[in-house]
């Protein structure tokens, strides 16, 4: 394009300081916003593993129990009205009941020599809100004699390091819990009956023993004895961790959230609020960069205005004006997203190891590269527009 | 395109004026005249009568008049952009008074800059020009720094760098003197006929040696 006559002309009165400057800037606000956006990725990937750090994306809630209400035996189950309310909540993504069995369980396990016999509770929740899927986790009644359990990580470890240690039995990891035979005897109803168990996993999210939907169906319809089906317990799923309006809204109904992750989810909060501040800056600068290009270009434009009519005037398109203008800016905005990429994935290892250190292994750059993306291609389009917009009206006609 | 045609053509800056004598005796505002191609006609007139702004009006730079002008029974003012851009690469050209060079670019590149754009004519053919008129000395000045005269010569050139029905010479030789008014009437009269083209050109006083068909006076 160097020996292009026009390109020479019109590129006369390009002022390289003012499109430095506009870079930048746009440079800098678009660093900010990828690098807010990775990190915002990086500190959120804990999410789907099975140990979050800082989310509450899930609220195992239950009604608090009074003193004199629990001697006295009160409902404190959650009728359709109270999931209704709940699920009209705006932070409330969806929701799922705990369904308990409403029949006699005893297991038995032979460990070490030694015997060992319990009443149990088991529960039941939608399969969407586990988070572990052990493949197998199914019961078809009338076929398998096996039912799969999903227990609590807290439970093994309060086994491991309060029971065990104190009655002298062996601490057992999660593999050799599954690998234990259990004998569950199932009575209620006038009738009895004898089952396997088989642990197939361990969630760190559900603080009970649970059992597939299908399993407890067909045993509270076989065992059960009819009594009220309201779940006590629900478990939720919160569209913003952290929420204060969440807090609120379950203090003011006196539910209780099992386990206190408050804490974290405060933190996940204030992690959103803060990427969102850091995000916000960035965003500021990019328009202030916008405008200082904006306001070049049109300086250009009109400082070459009478060019661009003498060009008009020997047969020139605006298309074919309007080119060499597109080429500069979209050049420019391409560089500026190169670098501002570079700078992010450099930037990147720098927060990489203290986030390790909490058991983080960060997330793909293809979010915060994404938005970059898009920012820049938003940017270049507003361009563009007005480019093509001030260049027709060099035109008349 | 074969004729363009004026149809009680009236600046609107002369609205109003209508029975003074400046527009009453005028052969050209407030008539029907229709220019066909391979004519050659010259529109003499008085500073002031509005010779610029009718070759402004046909050549669609401005459009703030009354009447009609069609191009082939075509409104003109029908046409957009684009058609005004392709009219103006390959039918009408247009030699404005102004010149409208680029002063920061050299004499060479000014009329390169339109061959560029409709690959016309033979770096030879634009060489012999320049030799012709007399300026292939100053090819390669900036435009800025010509005389006028060289500059009217560099923008006849530059007029002649693409296909052309009309051609539109506003006050083409007014600085020129009257040998290169010759060669310069030559060498338009040689490609106007070459392209079976008409040639409308304006003078207030020091015409373009031509054979002209038809004089009007404005």
């Amino acid at each position: 394009m160097k020996k292009d006559i026009v390109w020479r002309l019109l590129r006369r009165n390009l002022s390289i300081w003012q499109t430095a400057g506009y870079a930048l800037a746009n440079f800098a606000g678009l660093a900010i916003v990828m690098c807010a956006v990775k990190f915002y990725c990086d500190v959120r990937s804990g999410n789907d593993g099975d140990d979050p750090y800082v989310t509450r994306d899930y609220l195992v809630i239950s009604k608090s129990v009074g003193t004199i209400g629990g001697l006295l035996g009160n409902d404190n189950s959650f009728s359709p009205e109270d999931i209704a309310e709940l699920s009209g909540q705006p932070w409330c993504k969806r929701i799922g009941a705990f369904t308990s069995a409403d029949f006699n369980v005893s297991a038995s396990l032979a460990m070490g020599g030694r015997g060992l016999s319990t009443n149990l509770f088991l529960e039941s929740v939608p399969d969407e809100f586990f988070d572990v899927k052990p493949s197998q986790w199914s019961f078809t009644p009338g076929q398998d004699t096996t039912v799969p359990i999903i227990l609590s990580k807290d439970y093994l470890t309060l086994y491991n390091y309060g029971f065990a240690a104190s009655a002298g039995l062996p601490q057992i990891s999660e593999s050799v819990v599954s690998m234990v035979p259990i004998r569950l005897s199932v009575s209620g109803n006038g009738k009895q009956l004898w089952l396997r168990g088989k642990v197939v996993g361990f969630s760190s999210r559900l603080n009970t023993i649970a059992v597939p939907t299908d399993f407890i169906t067909w045993a509270n319809s076989e065992f059960g004895e009819g009594n009220p089906a309201n779940p006590g317990r629900l478990i939720l799923e919160t569209t913003s961790p952290g929420n204060p309006d969440v807090d609120k809204f379950l203090a003011d109904h006196k539910y209780e959230v099992a386990g206190d992750k408050g804490a974290s989810g405060k933190a996940a909060y204030f992690l959103s609020v803060t990427t969102a501040v850091v995000a916000g800056i960035g965003i500021v600068i990019c328009l202030l960069a916008f405008a200082i290009l904006m306001l070049s270009i049109w300086l250009l434009l009109q400082k070459n205005r009478d060019k661009l009519h003498s060009l008009m005037l020997l047969g020139y398109t605006p298309a074919a004006i309007r080119r060499y203008y597109f080429v500069i800016v979209g050049g420019v905005n391409l560089l500026i997203f190169i670098a501002a990429t570079a700078v992010t994935l450099c930037v990147a290892p720098l927060w990489r190891v203290p986030l390790e250190a909490i058991g983080l292994d960060g997330a793909s750059s293809l979010t915060a590269i994404a938005v970059g993306a898009a920012v820049t291609v938003a940017v270049t389009a507003i361009n563009f527009s007005a480019i093509a917009k001030k260049v027709r009206s060099a035109f008349p006609g | 395109m074969e004729k363009i045609t004026l149809h009680q053509l009236l600046p609107a800056v002369f609205a109003g004026m209508e029975d003074e004598s400046s527009v009453a005796q005028s052969q050209v505002w407030l008539r029907n005249i229709e220019f066909a191609r391979g004519c050659r006609t010259l529109i003499s007139a008085d500073s002031g009568t509005g010779k610029s702004s009718l070759v402004s009006f046909i050549y669609g730079r401005r459009n703030d008049y009354m009447g009609h002008i069609q191009f082939d029974g075509n409104d003109i003012k029908q046409l957009g952009v684009n058609n005004w851009c392709s009219l103006r690469a390959i039918t009408l050209s247009l030699l404005p008074q102004e010149l409208s060079l680029f002063p920061e670019l050299t004499a060479l590149e000014n009329v390169e800059i339109k061959n560029r754009l409709t690959h016309h004519r033979s770096t030879k053919w634009i060489a012999d020009a320049f030799e012709s008129l007399g300026i292939a000395d100053r090819a390669n000045v900036a435009a800025g720094r010509m005389s006028v005269g060289q500059q009217q010569r560099v923008a006849i050139i530059r007029a002649l760098c693409q296909p052309f029905d009309f051609l539109l010479l506003d006050e083409p030789v007014s600085h020129l003197d009257n040998t290169n008014n010759t060669i310069a009437a030559a060498l338009i009269e040689r490609e106007a006929t070459a392209c079976g083209a008409g040639v409308i050109v304006t003078s207030v006083g020091n015409h373009l040696k031509m054979d002209y068909k038809q004089t009007l006076r404005l």
